[in-house]
Parts: structure tokens; sequence; C-alpha cells
């Protein structure tokens, strides 16, 4: 099998698990991004991907080739680090050339693919100047640059972009995807931000408590969280118990019934976590409690000029509304009002 | 009223007093007094060593230079061949002190190892040694070989000697370089050795020069070990210096001495220049 594939990987430092039961199938060319909350082992795993890192367990295959034990100079593996890692006693061509230099390629060689990569990221005129005298961004092109000269075979980006201010690093996403699009190079991400990983991948690792929690497309993961932690992490979502009735109808805590999807694992009367996004809850004028329409009051109003945040409190749940200024009915704290919760929208989560 | 603000106003954090400025000014000539009673000693015109002269000359310096050609009646060698044995046992104190001092600064900010506080205690040891102690058991210690070493244990002397300021210094300058570009350097292809040459010790560099010149310097002037140590036809300027001052007291060692704190002066402005650069710790 093709791409890199990472079977029953684990690392503990003593006793301390940092990442345990990770097995990954990452395809050739596409853009993977190991997604998760401080502290998940997300960088441990990466780490151990580019041979920085001891595996305490498991196997790392790339094309069908063990590679778990290759020191990281062997690998061949184009990494950007968080601090970026320019070398700063080296000019911008030198440190783009470093890695060819090691390969013992020619110097002309060197030269024109210093030259071919700096146009790449359009920076020509750098080529001379040294490290400390570019711009964030600049470096930041520059480290990826270094990091792609030698044509590796996977390039690793351990949050490159954490040290930018927002502006830059919603420019530089767009840009480190149509790069690796146009490089086709198979790439995988570290990141703690879900709006860098939905922008970006092809494909996301979300990773929590030390354990891979899903892996799917940003959309799957969005729309169909494998489980609360996945629900939570991913976006902001309302998150509330019920207990299944059959027949695909839930009880809220309040005695209000719900039709959602029907989920066949899931008997009656065992409690489940239910998920529905903000922006899926409709808001309207108060109305009778008629199937997924249900009667609540209002209990706090955030409007941050592009959306209206809502709190309502509804059959003994808290739910957050998301709506737009224009669909705003104009609600204030302690009105009553008609919560309609879509069946399609209403997600029954696992375990 | 604003004179009285004024008046209130005139000492801020950072400003001087005058009783600030005259302190500061009481110190700084009693650093320098020595040398200039020295230098103005070394032009005398007198023969003996009234201060101040009576009148004033270049005869010592004409003194100097005969003696450091070739030896005096009272010498047993002349001030050039122990400024030779100086020099030699000075640059092969800095090159073996920052050869022992760049390795030992890396493992000692990389790596985690047992005993690594007792390592680090026993490196600034020399620093609070009694010098005389350390003398007389260097010379128990060399006399005790089976083989006969001269200049080398002096060398060997003063790398001790000389080890805490470049270890330290050294050490200063790995702090300051990240975990980050050694990886760098193994993810685009150095081999870990490879990555220390090419990264790691070209970013030390500053600290590593200002090693090699504090050994240097340590070296040259260093007395009371090299007394234990020295034989008869290798001894070090310090030594000649005192040796010839216990044989014949005249202002010639002033000439000689104003010759070596030129020398001092030029390694301490050099290592000046390094602080701005980089950092050096003493």
């Amino acid at each position: 099998m093709t791409g890199l594939i990472l079977e029953n990987v684990e690392k503990f430092y003593g006793s301390a698990c940092a990442v345990q039961d990770v097995n990954l199938h990452l395809p050739e060319g596409k853009l993977v991004c190991f997604l998760g909350p401080s502290g998940c082992g997300k960088t441990t795993l990466l780490r151990m991907i580019a041979g920085l890192e001891t595996l305490s367990g498991g196997e790392i295959r790339l094309d069908g080739e063990d590679i778990g034990r290759t020191p990281a100079h062997l690998r061949n593996f184009g990494m950007v680090f968080q601090s970026l890692a320019l070398f700063p006693h080296m000019t911008v061509g030198e440190n783009i050339a470093y890695p060819l230099k090691l390969r013992g390629v020619s110097k002309a060689e060197q030269q024109t693919r210093v030259v071919e990569l700096l146009e790449l990221i359009q920076l020509q005129a750098m080529i001379d100047r040294p490290v400390a005298k570019l711009s964030g961004g600049q470096r930041q092109r520059v480290a990826i640059a270094r990091a792609i000269a030698s044509r590796p075979k996977i390039l690793l980006l351990d949050e490159p972009l954490s040290a930018l201010d927002a502006k830059l690093r919603e420019s530089m996403q767009v840009e480190i995807r149509q790069l690796q699009q146009r490089l086709n190079i198979t790439t995988i991400m570290v990141t703690h931000d879900q709006r860098e990983a939905m922008t970006m991948a092809d494909i996301v690792v979300v990773l929590g408590e030390h354990k891979v929690q899903q892996v799917g497309t940003p959309i799957e993961i969005y729309r169909h969280p494998a489980n609360e932690f996945v629900a939570d992490f991913i976006g902001s979502g309302n998150i509330f118990p019920a207990t299944a009735l059959g027949d695909g109808k839930v009880s809220l805590p309040g005695g209000d019934a719900l039709q959602v999807p029907i989920c066949s694992s899931i008997e009656a009367g065992q409690k489940v976590k239910m998920l529905i996004r903000p922006e899926d809850l409709q808001l309207s004028a108060p109305q009778a409690t008629a199937g997924n329409r249900l009667l609540g009051k209002v209990t706090f109003v955030r409007d941050i000029g592009a959306t209206i945040e809502t709190t309502v409190e509804c059959s003994g749940v808290t739910f957050t509304a998301l709506s737009t200024p224009c669909q705003g009915i104009g609600l204030g704290i302690g009105h009553p009002v008609s919560v309609t919760l879509p069946s399609e929208a209403c997600r029954v989560l696992g375990a | 009223m604003s004179t009285l603000t004024n008046k209130r106003m005139a000492l801020l954090p950072g400003d001087t007093g005058k009783f600030a400025g005259i302190l500061s000014g009481v110190i700084l000539l009693l650093a320098v007094l020595p040398i200039l009673t020295m230098i103005v000693m070394s032009f005398s015109g007198a023969s003996n060593l009234d201060f101040p002269p009576s009148s004033y000359s270049l005869q010592w310096y004409k003194a100097a230079w005969h003696t450091f050609v070739s030896p005096d009646a009272s010498d047993v060698l002349s001030l050039g061949q122990a400024m030779a044995t100086s020099l030699l046992v000075s640059c092969l104190t800095m090159v073996f002190a920052t050869l022992i001092a760049v390795p030992a600064a890396y493992a000692l900010t990389r790596c985690e190892f047992r005993g690594k506080a007792v390592a680090l205690q026993l490196m600034s040891l020399p620093l609070v040694f009694p010098m005389v102690v350390l003398g007389l058991a260097l010379l128990l210690v060399f006399d005790s070989l089976p083989f006969h070493l001269t200049t080398s244990r002096l060398v060997i002397a003063h790398v001790i000697l000389a080890l805490p300021f470049v270890v330290k210094n050294c050490t200063a300058a790995m702090l300051s370089i990240g975990n980050e570009v050694e990886e760098a350097a193994r993810m685009l292809g150095a081999s870990p050795l490879r990555a220390i040459v090419d990264v790691v010790v070209p970013l030390m560099k500053s600290g590593i020069l200002a090693g090699m010149l504090l050994a240097f310097i340590v070296s040259f002037n260093e007395f009371t070990v090299t007394y234990f140590l020295y034989t008869i036809d290798v001894m070090t300027v310090p030594i000649w210096m005192y040796s010839r001052t216990v044989s014949s007291l005249d202002p010639t060692v002033f000439s000689f001495a104003v010759l070596i704190v030129l020398i001092d002066f030029v390694l301490i402005w050099a290592l000046e220049k390094l602080v701005g650069e980089g950092g050096v710790s003493f």
C-alpha cells in the first residue's frame, strides 16, 4: 500500500502516556491535519513520524517500508518548525541550499534550485539577505522553501503559523494549501486551530486524550462527529442529554419529545447525548409546541454585529442559537420564543 | 516654585549625584594608580626606584630591549625566551581548553545525566580553590609520573585554571540556541554530529571566542600555580619578571610591565568587542 501507514503507534514517557493506539493511513498527495487541544499528543505523533522521537511501540511504514527506526536525517522528510528554526548565521539562499549541500549537489545545481524555489515563494530579491532582516511572513515562506528544497517525500508542519498575526495567518493558510496542491506533496500539519484545519486539510485527524478520536474530511468531522469529544472540540455545538423513546424519538430532560434521525443501535430507555449546531436552530415568535418546535425563554442575547447569539432555555436544556441580523426577531432577555430543532440537524452521539 | 521643583527633581534614578561622581572617580583612580605609577617609573631617568623619578629618559626601555634579546648576567633566560614560552603555553591552553569546553558545554545544556550538578560544581572548583594548594598538588602529581614533562605540565595546569571561564562562556552561548535549529538541520539531512558542526558551533561562535580570549588572558597572566611548576629553562613571563625583581630590582621591570599591560589591554578590548556581539561572562 502506498502512502504513510501508522500501526499501533504509541509513545510513553516513563509511565505517562503521550499518545497510544494510533492507526492511520495517510494517502499520497493529501494534506492531513492533526487537530486537537494542547497536550493531546499531536506534536509527539508528528515528531515520531519525523524521526525526532523514538517509538515506544508500533510501526511506521512508508510505501511498504518500515521507517520507524530510521534516523531523522535519513528519512528525507521536510519539516517546518513552530519557531521556523531558520539558521540565523546563513543568508536566505544559504538556508535553502543547506539540504542540497548536505546531499552533495553541485554548486551550480544548488543555485538553480534556490532560484527556482525563491521564485515559487516570490522572494527572488531576498537571496542574499540575512534571515533576521525578513518579515514574519517572508521567514515563513523561506522555512517552507528550505523544507521542500530536497524534494522530500513528506512535508511536516508543526503549527507553522502560530507566530503570525491573524490576518497574515489566514493568507498564509491559503498560500500553503495552494503550494501543497501544486507540488502534490503529502503533507501533515499539526494545529489546534480548527478553522485552520477546516481551511487547509483534505483529511482531519482529531486527537484527544492521547488517542485518535475521529478521522475524516473536514465536513464529515463537522457534520458527523463520532463522539462527544469531537462534537465539543470542533465548532461550537449544543450538546444535551436525552432519553431514547424508540421510533426515532427522544425525550428532553424537560419532557418534550423530539423526532431525530433513527439510530438503530440505540434501544428505548437508553440515555444518549445529542448535538445540534447553533446555526441549525431556528427561532420564531412564540407558538404552540408542535413536532420539533418547542417553547422556550431567552436568557441572554449577544449581538456581535455579523451574527446574533441567542441563549434560550427550553425543556430543561440551554441552547445557543446563531442567527444573522436580518433574521432577527427583536428578542430580549426574558422573552418567550419558539425554538425549532430540525430533525435532520439533530445528531445522536455515539458512546 | 520651579526652582524648588528643579532641586527636588535633580536626582532621578539613573542620574549621578555629586557624591556618586566623586566615589566613582576615586574607585577608578585606585584601579589605574598602579598602572600609572608603573608607566611613570618606566620612563625614569634615575637608576633607583625613587618615586616620582628625578628625571625622565628612555634608558630602561633600551635596557629592556637588550634583555629581551640576550639574557643579563643575572638571568638564566632572556625575556624573549620567556615570552616565547608564555605565548606557546597560552595558545596551547586556549586551544585545548576550547576543545574540551565546547563539547562539555553542549553536554551540560543538552543532555540530562546523573551527577550533572556535581559536574557543574567540579568544573568551577578551580575558581575558588587556593592557588598555592593547587600548585603544590599538581607538582606532587607531575613529579610522581614516570616521565618528565616541562612545557606540557604548564599547559595542563593552565587548562585546569582556564576551563571554568571557557565552559561558562560556551554554556551561556549554548543556552540561547534552541533545540529546534539543531533538529531542523537533522530534518534537512545532517547527521547529529554534522548538525552540531554546521549549526550549533557557528551560533556559539561569539561565546567560544570570548572563552578563548579569556583562556589566553588567564594563562598569560598566571603566576601562583606556574611558580610551582616551572623549570629553570622553561619559564613564563610573570615568573621571569618575578625572578628578575628578586635578583636585581631596577626600572627595567616596569618597561616590561608596560609591554604586558599593553598586550592585556588589546586582549580585553577584543573581549569587549565580543561582548557587544554575543555576551561574555567572567
